[in-house]
């Protein structure tokens, strides 16, 4: 478990992990907090955020260096080894103490019990992928799933936790600049005529903007209106109060959303009051693959309409010249037959149970695990990309002496539009709070429950102090849940140099008490 | 894979995988035998008894619950068990003040119905301590309860917290949150699954006021959690009459959750019904607000407003950010309008990370 605390984030698929620990299973947890699962975990190897490279490296060296590695499957399924080897020869266990805070011993005793096991997988979530070297961490976990063969069978593999309920789908159906649907490549002139055709007009070939290129286009006049559909980037993305001036210079935006929000009500040119799930057919990708029936159970409330329904309205008005879309079935077909990885998955297949891409026809069973028998490249050979650490872009100093760190709560959900709105849930955590080590509390002359301010390069905010020893001195965290007090406008928006993915996992901070307390901050 | 064995059930040649328990290995043979303190989800427990059955060279019941199958095993449900089944159910009906709390299924009610089971009387000392508690999602009745302690087993098996416990003795004795603190102040994740297994409902969601319904007229839609990318399949039970979300179900063969929920996928619908929520398109008109609208004037301001940005700076000044929200036909749509009406690839999402 690297950089996933998922029995917050996850919660019924980390009932798994506890079932499978109460039968023997061994976890080692990597995190820089005490997450709840490093109660059952064997191991707790307690890093500083950002140096993941230098731990999975350092995993490698121990495992190269003791002959554990599987020498058959790297000369029938990889290429591009010996380039990783000479790279991690240098990560000894012992430079990597020092540089993740990880007791060397523990760094090698995880690497033998992980080379050695043979169904031995890994899951990360965010903590691996938002930070400025997100692709290098993803590479060099790779690297180690490729070392020791541990992939394309079951209980195995390299497994991202997918941590919004459609993400999954949401990135299969195409919604993203560099792909058409199905992960086809919008710079493939063959894909372009291949969609040009079905869809009878001529789609574009000028490459589009990543959401962190929109985001920077709202600065310099590239973008000048934007279509937002359930998002609101004032509060999700990094930098927020950057972000608003962004949006504020927008010429035309519309949103399409449940609620209205601080953002939307002042800057919306155009408000479609749309559906929640309980309101629509449709179809959500869970974290396995799997592509699971969303049904309606409920009219939408008033005169809000079901979103693919705006959609199509939206492209009728502007005089586009679509197909009739009668429901959702319409749209998945048209998908599914555009689509090799889903032609076989059809509705009335997916009724009971889910079935999991690809699913290439409609006798295909689905497949529960990829790579196998070997990796899905075209020559069938997994690739080792040597990975060189990168420090955080901003290191803590006199001035702005925390670490923060960020992620989501069991409690809430993103920026909590939906939990924020059940008194029930919102019992349990209320206040935005703050975690901190009890020796940086008593420095700072902090109490449990206190309100301390935290103040960043870019903006501040108050929240309760949670005093406790899930972090470390040095290192605090708070969750982006919370509208009165966005995290977001502490964090900077320097991003991955190949996806744009944001470093919400580091910024510098310094805290300021504010006042006393009337009551214990929630966890 | 392990070995079938033999075994003769109610005089019947029967065959079933060695160690497996003797109450499915009856049920796969079409002999039901009901249970109360049993659930798959948790350990072998055999608290209850109500599932004993004779077995041949023990000499006493044993009950199936907890009992595996063996080689040449000679297993009787139906000689004097009945009997003693029906008296086991009519000593728990006789403290069982509350059949019905919240409205949920009682397998005990249930049981006794098939057996003409009746409560002789009611134990003097049946009445049982009342439980109040802060939290507004879960209420613990303890007249219904028949400490069968499946919930306490949930917490302890499968959630693997100290959240509830089985307190005192004798008729003093009830399930309370661990230390009989509020089940806002323990290591309770607020899950429900407590509530999910208990079987007589003694353990129930709080409702919202107005909308308290029976179970058994609730309507049940199958569908996917919109929570995290753990996909669990859960019921919507919705009141056909005021159109509301009352409560949130699942079951223990629905892929991938079994029929376990977090506290976001079973209470945190009310959202859905929020008086927040958006009802009627808006514009903003020239005086800077924002005005209700129809959908057709809506609709072509935005499509006037689009068309005029792409006209006077080209496509590519249009960005589009679609949800994880929303389904993946939704965003294959969006995608489409993008790409085949604005003529953008400049379609994204927060979920980029």
């Amino acid at each position: 478990m690297i950089g996933s605390n998922t029995t917050e984030a996850h919660p019924v698929l980390a009932l798994r992990m506890k079932k499978a620990a109460r039968k023997g299973a061994t976890i080692v947890v990597a995190d820089p907090r005490k997450i709840w699962l490093t109660k059952l975990a064997k191991r707790h190897l307690q890093l500083r955020p950002g140096s993941d490279v230098w731990l999975v490296n350092a995993m490698m060296h121990v495992i190269l260096k003791e002959g554990l590695q599987d020498e058959e499957y790297i000369r029938e399924h990889t290429e591009d080894f010996e380039a990783v080897a000479e790279v991690v020869s240098r990560y000894t266990p012992e430079e990597a103490e020092k540089v993740t805070g990880v007791p060397a011993a523990d760094i090698v005793a995880t690497a033998r019990e992980y080379a050695t096991e043979k169904h031995a997988a890994v899951f990360y979530t965010l903590g691996i992928t938002e930070h400025a070297c997100a692709v290098d961490n993803i590479w060099s976990l790779s690297n180690l799933v490729l070392m020791t063969g541990h992939l394309g069978y079951e209980s195995t593999g390299l497994n991202a936790l997918r941590g919004q309920n459609n993400v999954q789908g949401l990135n299969d159906a195409g919604a993203n600049p560099a792909y058409f649907p199905g992960y086809q490549p919008a710079d493939s002139a063959e894909i372009r005529q291949k969609f040009s055709e079905a869809w009878g007009v001529e789609v574009p070939e000028t490459p589009g903007y990543r959401l962190d290129q929109i985001m920077s286009g709202l600065h310099d006049g590239r973008i000048r209106a934007l279509y937002l559909i359930g998002e609101n980037p004032a509060q999700t993305e990094p930098n927020a109060h950057h972000v608003m001036e962004g949006l504020e210079h927008v010429d035309f935006l519309i949103t399409q959303d449940l609620f209205l929000n601080d953002m939307t009500e002042r800057l919306a040119d155009v408000v479609f009051p749309a559906s929640s799930f309980a309101e629509k057919d449709g179809t959500f990708t869970n974290t396995e693959r799997r592509v699971n029936r969303v049904r309606k159970a409920l009219p939408c409330p008033g005169e809000a309409r079901e979103d693919w329904q705006i959609v199509v309205d939206m492209a009728k008005a502007m005089g586009g010249n679509w197909p009739e879309y009668r429901t959702p079935e319409d749209a998945w077909n048209e998908f599914a037959d555009l689509a090799p990885f889903w032609t076989g998955i059809r509705y009335d297949r997916i009724e009971e149970v889910g079935l999991q891409w690809p699913c290439t026809d409609r006798d295909h069973p689905g497949t529960p695990y990829l790579h196998a028998p070997s990796p899905s490249r075209p020559n069938g050979k997994g690739k080792f990309y040597p990975v060189e650490y990168q420090p955080p872009i901003e290191q803590p100093d006199s001035e702005y002496p925390f670490v923060l760190s960020t992620g989501r709560t069991l409690y809430h959900y993103n920026s909590a539009t939906m939990t924020m709105r059940e008194e029930g849930v919102v019992q349990k955590q209320e206040d935005p709070f703050v975690e901190m080590h009890p020796d940086d509390a008593a420095a700072l002359g902090v109490q449990d429950g206190d309100w301390v301010r935290l103040v960043s390069r870019r903006g501040e905010l108050e929240a309760r102090a949670a005093v406790g020893e899930r972090v470390y001195p040095g290192l605090v965290w708070m969750a982006l849940h919370f509208a009165q007090a966005k995290v977001n406008w502490l964090t900077h928006d320097v991003g991955d140099p190949l996806i744009g993915t944001p470093e919400y996992k580091t910024s510098a901070i310094r805290i300021e008490p504010v006042g006393s307390a009337l009551k214990p901050a929630a966890r | 894979m392990s070995s079938m064995v033999r075994f003769t059930l109610d005089g019947r040649e029967a065959s079933a995988p060695e160690g497996e328990l003797l109450v499915h290995a009856a049920a796969r043979h079409g002999v039901f035998i009901p249970t109360l303190c049993h659930d798959d989800k948790l350990d072998p427990y055999g608290g209850c008894r109500m599932c004993v059955v004779g077995v041949e060279g023990s000499p006493r019941p044993l009950p199936a619950c907890a009992t595996r199958v063996a080689e040449g095993m000679v297993v009787s449900t139906n000689s004097n068990v009945p009997a003693f089944r029906k008296t086991l159910t009519e000593m728990l009906l006789a403290e069982h003040l509350d059949p019905n709390p919240g409205g949920r299924p009682n397998e005990l009610t249930d049981l006794a119905a098939d057996l003409d089971a009746e409560a002789p009387f009611i134990l003097p000392d049946a009445k049982r301590k009342e439980y109040e508690d802060r939290n507004r999602l879960m209420g613990y009745t303890p007249d219904a309860c028949i400490l069968c302690n499946r919930c306490v087993r949930y917490t302890q098996e499968v959630m693997q917290c100290s959240a509830l416990s089985l307190e005192g003795r004798g008729p003093h004795a009830r399930i309370v949150p661990t230390w009989e603190r509020s089940w806002l102040d323990t290591e309770c994740e607020l899950c429900g699954g407590c509530l999910s297994v208990c079987p007589t409902g003694a353990i129930f969601e709080k409702f919202l006021e107005g909308t308290e319904q029976p179970e058994r007229e609730l309507v049940k839609t199958k569908t996917t959690c919109t929570f995290c990318g753990v996909g669990c399949q859960l019921d919507l039970n919705v009141d056909p009459e005021t159109n509301r979300i009352v409560k949130v179900t699942s079951e223990p063969h629905y892929v991938s959750n079994e029929g376990n929920l977090c506290v976001k996928g079973r209470f945190a619908f009310n959202f859905v019904h929020h008086p927040d929520r958006l009802t009627k398109p808006m514009v903003r008109r020239e005086d800077g607000e924002l005005h209700e609208t129809s959908w057709e004037d809506a609709l072509q301001v935005a499509a006037d407003g689009l068309n005029r940005v792409k006209a006077e700076h080209g496509p590519q000044a249009i960005g589009f950010l679609a949800s994880a929200r929303l389904t993946m036909e939704e965003n294959f749509l969006i995608q489409k309008l993008a790409r085949s009406v604005v003529g953008t690839n400049s379609i994204h999402s927060c979920e980029a990370t």
